[in-house]
């Protein structure tokens, strides 16, 4: 298993193409969206290829101030890109055996897709307990070709974006909302686990409404984390990340095209 | 000649500085969690802290008393539940670009 298959590395970016095509116009809409913001054209892909996770440069670019305000951007990144642990986690047992030289790089490209293709690519191969269809060279395929599509979509709008002029006069301002909103609804998972949002988006109102501004995305996301913390447990010990639950969830997701 | 005027020193500090938080969230995750169960509590908070961010950040759209912010919102919002990304952010651009620039016409 651990030894390099091109097979399997091109195989892994065939199936990630398409997920990088479709989220092309997120990262066009993001590129022009940060030369708005004063970026120069360079600082871009720098941005996005530097960070590599979309939800958090949204989130940053929304809130995005000259000077930067870095201790601000931090904390909305640690939070946005706070699922990454359990990702990681899950993805840390099919990766065993694997040298911590090879893993550590590697776990930079790790993002929703390439975990779910990845997983699923596993799943496929294997329907047993046991993660031994998992492939280093699938992995590094699809991380290596979504890396590519977001650095490449998100520096093609940084150049379109001053062609758009006032973005808010023909409603290009409404891509952004639109797109975090898409986004959320792809984290849906019930009502009653999706009730901290709620308390987040009230607090946030709240907070533009009365405090200074600046305060309503820390204002939120601790009524919102408050909220999943006073939560009532469900019944039955919680099992963790297990390689079942995630080789589910990445069979039930991995269309092409969908999340980012 | 690319625009380099926004490459400021700060700039640089912000970028490195997300790009480390965010590749922490990376190992971290592979490097601490690996094999140990997590609590349910510990759990609901990773699975709903990123909506929570997401949601706080557009607050400003929702917080806004003009209806020509509001409307193509719940139109937006309305289409994410329907329809895919493009359905989504078209609908949204759409029904902001009618409210603001033909509506006006019609009314007159």
């Amino acid at each position: 298993m651990r030894d390099w298959r091109w097979k399997d590395f091109g195989r892994g970016a065939g199936c990630a193409l398409p997920v990088a095509l479709g989220f092309a116009p997120c990262g066009l809409v993001l590129g022009a969206w940060c030369v708005q913001k004063g970026f120069s054209t360079l600082g871009v892909p720098l941005f996005c290829g530097a960070n590599f996770a979309g939800g958090s440069e949204f989130a940053v670019v929304a809130m995005w101030t000259w000077p930067p305000n870095v201790l601000l951007a931090v904390m909305v990144t640690l939070l946005v890109n706070s699922r990454h642990l359990l990702m990681g986690a899950v993805l840390g047992r099919f990766m065993e055996g694997l040298p911590a030289r090879k893993a550590m790089p590697a776990l930079f490209l790790m993002c929703d897709e390439t975990w779910v293709l990845s997983l699923a690519d596993a799943a496929a191969k294997d329907a047993g307990d046991r993660p031994r269809g998992w492939s280093f060279a699938h992995y590094l395929g699809t991380g290596l070709t979504l890396w590519c599509g977001w650095v490449a979509s998100t520096l093609s709008g940084a150049l379109a974006g001053p062609l758009l002029g006032d973005m808010r006069v023909w409603g290009l301002d409404m891509a952004f909302p639109a797109i975090i909103l898409y986004l959320v609804k792809g984290m849906w998972r019930g009502l009653v686990p999706s009730l901290p949002w709620l308390a987040s988006l009230a607090a946030a109102v709240a907070a533009c409404r009365l405090l200074p501004r600046g305060w309503y995305v820390p204002c939120g996301a601790l009524a919102g984390i408050a909220c999943a913390l006073l939560l009532p447990c469900e019944g039955g010990p919680d099992g963790g990340p297990d390689g079942r639950a995630a080789k589910e969830q990445a069979k039930d997701s991995a269309t092409p095209g969908e999340g980012a | 000649m690319p625009d380099l005027s926004g490459l400021t020193p700060a700039f640089l500090l912000t970028v490195a500085c997300m790009a480390l938080a965010t590749y922490l969230t990376r190992i971290a995750g592979w490097l601490v969690l690996r094999g140990r169960s997590i609590g349910p509590r510990l759990r609901r908070v990773l699975d709903a802290s990123p909506g929570c961010v997401l949601l706080s950040v557009i607050a400003p759209s929702f917080a806004s008393p003009d209806m020509t912010e509001l409307a193509p919102l719940a139109v937006a919002a309305l289409a994410a539940t329907r329809l895919g990304f493009l359905g989504t952010v078209l609908a949204g651009v759409l029904a902001a670009a009618f409210i603001r620039q033909v509506l006006p016409l019609l009314m007159g």
